[in-house]
């Protein structure tokens, strides 16, 4: 059984005031399996960020499944869908949104508080975690006080702590520079390579480039998908750019 | 090209645009302007003028005029300062879009040029009409009779209309220093600066404390009215200082020793609302303090007038044990008790009432602090002895009056007091000391009043002695009498029709007054002043008390905006990573009600603490009554937080609608 099963997922949206309907995505199946590493792609209105609502269960398809170790996760009654999203998924945002309200620390441990867990059981959790993302030391500051690399590492941070199934990151690379990236792709490498699975939805060509498989979406349908293989990095970016291109000049006659 | 009406038309536009932040201002300004019209109005009427007993209340008014001037602009000034921060990124993108900033300088005079028209015209209109309901009010409750004639006065509406321009052209030119000050890129960015957390001063937070208490204190020790109204001014600035000390260090203190509670800490509810509070307190302490400062003055400005005014027959009543007391020196060529009966009889007739209860006797009078059974006229037993008015006279007379035969032997006296009973065995008056034979239940010339209500720190005692030297020995020493004859005092009610009895005070006042020796006092002259004094402190603490339920209202309202604007981003984050609609509602609700309802709470502390010091100063005034200036004050209390209520949960509506898209 695969780790994330998605089958035939709809998403129609309904303008305000009735009338014209939008077709977000019209027919998307994929799975993912336990300790892969997966990245999604896609031009602007694609259908991107409406998959990533849906799977993180903000958003509910017109029709279609979503199958977390065989749960649909469609189905799940409200009441229990925030703790679903706190138990069972991760995430990472591009603009990292960490509240400026909360200390480092208590940013990474929030979704903890909310699980009512004990205080030394989040501390036993905590250490290794920050440790790993090289943040214990700013672990004290508040959000405006340290850099955007550290910022998304101590998102991260917050997404692995609850030890989710599935990590879903959306282009946490899109505010950072180079350098910055860099260190962050690497560090979700090692992160899958621990076995953490990963969904990553990006733009980025070298983001992508860093996953095992990467899916094409267009027009609201899984339109191609790349294996890695045992390619590197830079020869999958290559093959990645390639895609786009072919994407960009030869999927659009009509 | 150039077409002259571009600003105007883009001032006019940006008004409308940004009229969720402009009404209420605009709505602020012109209640400010309705209001300064209508009290300068009525202060400057010069029919008041006519009137002897309303020149108080023109004196009072213009006290009101001056406050209220004042407050004007500071409002004005404050709501101003709120809209153009929040205008700031779209000031900054007029910058980048190519308007220079002497462009956006005339764009900002056509909006205040709009601003200060419409206020002013408007505030005008209404302040005619409302000056004129306030007027006819305000003659009703001084029981002046609509005899007075209400004046349109140019002079009043050139006034009003020079003064809030002034007012409009510095919130201008305050705008103008913002805009020229900055630079596009931090206009732009002028909404979101990351906020820094605050640090906790532990010194403000100890001063703070230390402060309130101080006041506190002053106001629930002191007991006589006079300390009180040299230590009340004191008390205040203590607890406004205390107070804002800690709205803002205090409440981050303990905030902060909360959150390093890790036990206490890192649960749902207390994580988010301890680490948002913290964050709110920082932007909002001042603005909540000034909230609950406000309100304790609506508060007690309005109990405290409404008390000394609804409570004037109560205090008459007690003031006066009959309604009419003729005082006369029979000694030193002053008149006889046969010439002031005739005086009172002719007067009496002339005015065509009758009098009643009509009695004559020999006293004296002088005013002693009272302790144990010692009474010293020096009032030199420190400020925690009362000071009683001591009437003393002779057994003689008192059994005339009483229709008694009682008998004292040398070295006794009879005692009564109106209030607090006496209480000691002894009579003590320098070298002489009587002994109390009697307490004496009920008095000819005064009554009993419900004596744990009153305050014991005033009130009448009155003495009997066996013989009438032994007066005339106490009234040499003390009474200011050199004579070799008692002071006489003629004391009578009056029955007929109210203006007959005030119309024969009046006259009998003028009868009185050339002759020498003599002195009168009637309950309808001093009712007529009492009413014109307190009806018009009365009408201005409800017109101030308004003034500063507007303020306290636009306050809260524009909070409830600045906080919805800020929270939007937050909720959305928190649902993200796992809270559920329902706790996120939750942590809305009981944060935003602790943010505002902190404020109402404090205030009533501090009502709940001025209470006994407004009690009494009031003594002082003559009203003594508890169970009215209870009633007053809880009532005030009541209506005051209902409206603030009401106000909290219509401007709640604008902080859902903001924060509702996310939630």
């Amino acid at each position: 059984m695969p780790l994330l099963d998605v089958r035939n997922l709809k998403k129609i949206y309904a303008t305000r005031f009735g009338g014209v309907q939008v077709q977000a995505l019209a027919d998307v199946s994929f799975s993912v399996e336990q300790g892969e590493y997966v990245a999604i792609m896609g031009e602007s209105g694609a259908g991107k960020t409406t998959l990533l609502n849906i799977l993180a269960a903000l958003d509910k398809p017109t029709s279609g499944e979503v199958l977390l170790r065989g749960k649909n996760i469609v189905r799940i009654p409200d009441k229990q869908l925030s703790a679903f999203r706190r138990e069972h998924l991760g995430f990472v945002f591009q603009d990292f949104n960490l509240l400026d309200t909360f200390s480092v620390k208590d940013n990474i441990l929030l979704p903890l508080v909310l699980s009512r867990k004990a205080v030394p059981e989040m501390e036993q959790r905590l250490d290794p975690i920050a440790a790993k993302l090289g943040i214990t030391d700013i672990l004290p500051k508040f959000p405006y006080e340290i850099s955007g690399g550290q910022k998304q590492r101590a998102a991260v941070a917050r997404a692995l702590i609850t030890q989710p199934e599935l990590v879903l990151a959306d282009e946490p690379t899109g505010a950072l520079d180079s350098k910055a990236s860099g260190q962050l792709l690497r560090l979700l490498d090692e992160i899958n390579a621990a076995g953490q699975t990963i969904l990553l939805v990006t733009h980025s060509t070298r983001a992508a480039s860093h996953a095992g498989r990467v899916l094409f979406i267009k027009d609201g349908e899984v339109f191609h998908q790349l294996y890695r293989g045992s390619a590197s990095n830079e020869a999958m970016f290559q093959r990645i750019s390639d895609t786009l291109t072919a994407l960009a000049t030869g999927g659009d006659f009509s | 090209m150039r077409d002259l009406s571009f600003y105007p038309r883009l001032a006019l536009t940006n008004l409308k645009n940004n009229r969720q932040t402009y009404y209420p201002y605009l709505l602020t300004c012109i209640l400010c302007v309705m209001t300064f019209y209508t009290v300068l109005s009525i202060s400057v009427n010069s029919s008041f003028e006519s009137l002897p007993s309303a020149a108080w209340v023109q004196m009072v008014m213009i006290q009101g005029v001056f406050i209220i001037s004042i407050f004007s602009a500071i409002l004005i000034f404050y709501t101003n300062g709120f809209l153009i921060r929040r205008r700031k990124r779209e000031l900054g993108l007029y910058n980048i879009l190519g308007m220079e900033k002497r462009h956006v300088g005339r764009m900002m005079l056509f909006e205040t040029l709009f601003t200060a028209l419409f206020a002013i015209a408007s505030g005008l209109l209404l302040g005619i009409v409302f000056s004129r309901v306030m007027f006819l009010i305000l003659l009703r409750m001084l029981h002046l009779g609509s005899s007075i004639a209400f004046q349109l006065s140019p002079a009043v509406l050139i006034v009003t209309a020079v003064l809030f321009a002034v007012i409009f052209l510095f919130t201008l030119l305050s705008n103008l220093r913002q805009v020229r000050l900055a630079n596009p890129v931090e206009l732009l960015h002028g909404g979101q600066v990351g906020e820094r957390e605050p640090r906790t001063s532990w010194p403000t937070a100890i001063a703070g404390v230390l402060c309130l208490g101080g006041g506190y204190a002053i106001a629930v020790t002191v007991k006589s009215p006079a300390a009180a109204i040299l230590l009340f001014f004191l008390a205040v600035m203590l607890v406004i200082a205390g107070t804002y000390a800690l709205f803002t260090a205090g409440s981050i203190a303990l905030l902060k020793t909360l959150r390093k509670n890790k036990k206490f800490y890192y649960r749902p509810k207390p994580f988010i609302a301890v680490s948002g509070l913290i964050y709110r307190m920082k932007q909002n302490a001042k603005g909540l303090a000034s909230i609950c400062i406000l309100s304790t003055m609506v508060i007690l400005t309005i109990a405290t007038t409404l008390s000394l005014y609804a409570g004037q027959e109560g205090m008459l009543d007690r003031e006066f044990g009959r309604e009419v007391t003729v005082s006369a020196r029979p000694s030193e060529g002053g008149l006889t008790e046969e010439e002031v009966d005739a005086l009172v009889d002719e007067t009496l007739a002339e005015a065509g009432v009758t009098a009643i209860h009509r009695n004559t006797y020999r006293y004296t009078t002088f005013m002693a602090q009272k302790q144990d059974g010692l009474l010293s006229p020096q009032q030199d037993l420190g400020p925690a002895a009362p000071v009683l008015s001591l009437t003393v006279l002779p057994l003689e007379d008192y059994n005339r009056m009483a229709g008694q035969n009682r008998t004292l032997a040398p070295g006794q006296a009879l005692v009564f007091t109106d209030g607090t009973p006496y209480g000691s065995g002894t009579v003590t008056l320098g070298q002489d000391t009587w002994y109390v034979a009697e307490e004496l239940d009920s008095f000819p010339l005064a009554e009993r009043t419900k004596a744990a209500l009153f305050s014991s720190y005033t009130g009448e005692c009155y003495i009997v002695l066996p013989t009438a030297e032994e007066v005339l020995t106490l009234s040499h020493l003390y009474g200011g009498n050199a004579g070799d004859q008692l002071r006489r005092a003629c004391t009578f009610d009056l029955e007929g029709d109210d203006a007959a009895k005030t119309s024969f005070s009046g006259s009998l006042q003028e009868k009185l007054l050339p002759l020498p020796g003599t002195s009168m006092n009637s309950v309808h002259l001093v009712r007529e002043y009492w009413y014109s004094l307190y009806g018009g402190f009365f009408f201005l603490g409800v017109f101030l008390g308004a003034l500063f339920m507007m303020a306290t209202a636009l306050i809260i309202y524009y909070k409830q905006l600045s906080e919805g604007f800020e929270d939007r981003g937050r909720f959305l984050i928190l649902q993200q990573v796992g809270m559920s609609q329902k706790e996120v509602r939750s942590t809305i609700r009981s944060q935003i009600l602790m943010v505002f309802f902190l404020p109402l709470a404090v205030a009533l502390l501090h009502t709940a603490f001025a209470f006994p010091v407004m009690r009494t100063i009031l003594t002082a005034f003559g009203l003594s009554d508890l169970v009215l200036f209870f009633l007053c004050t809880a009532g005030t209390a009541l209506v005051f937080s209902l409206l603030y209520f009401a106000t909290y949960s219509l401007t709640a509506r604008t902080y859902y609608k903001l924060v509702g898209h996310t939630i």
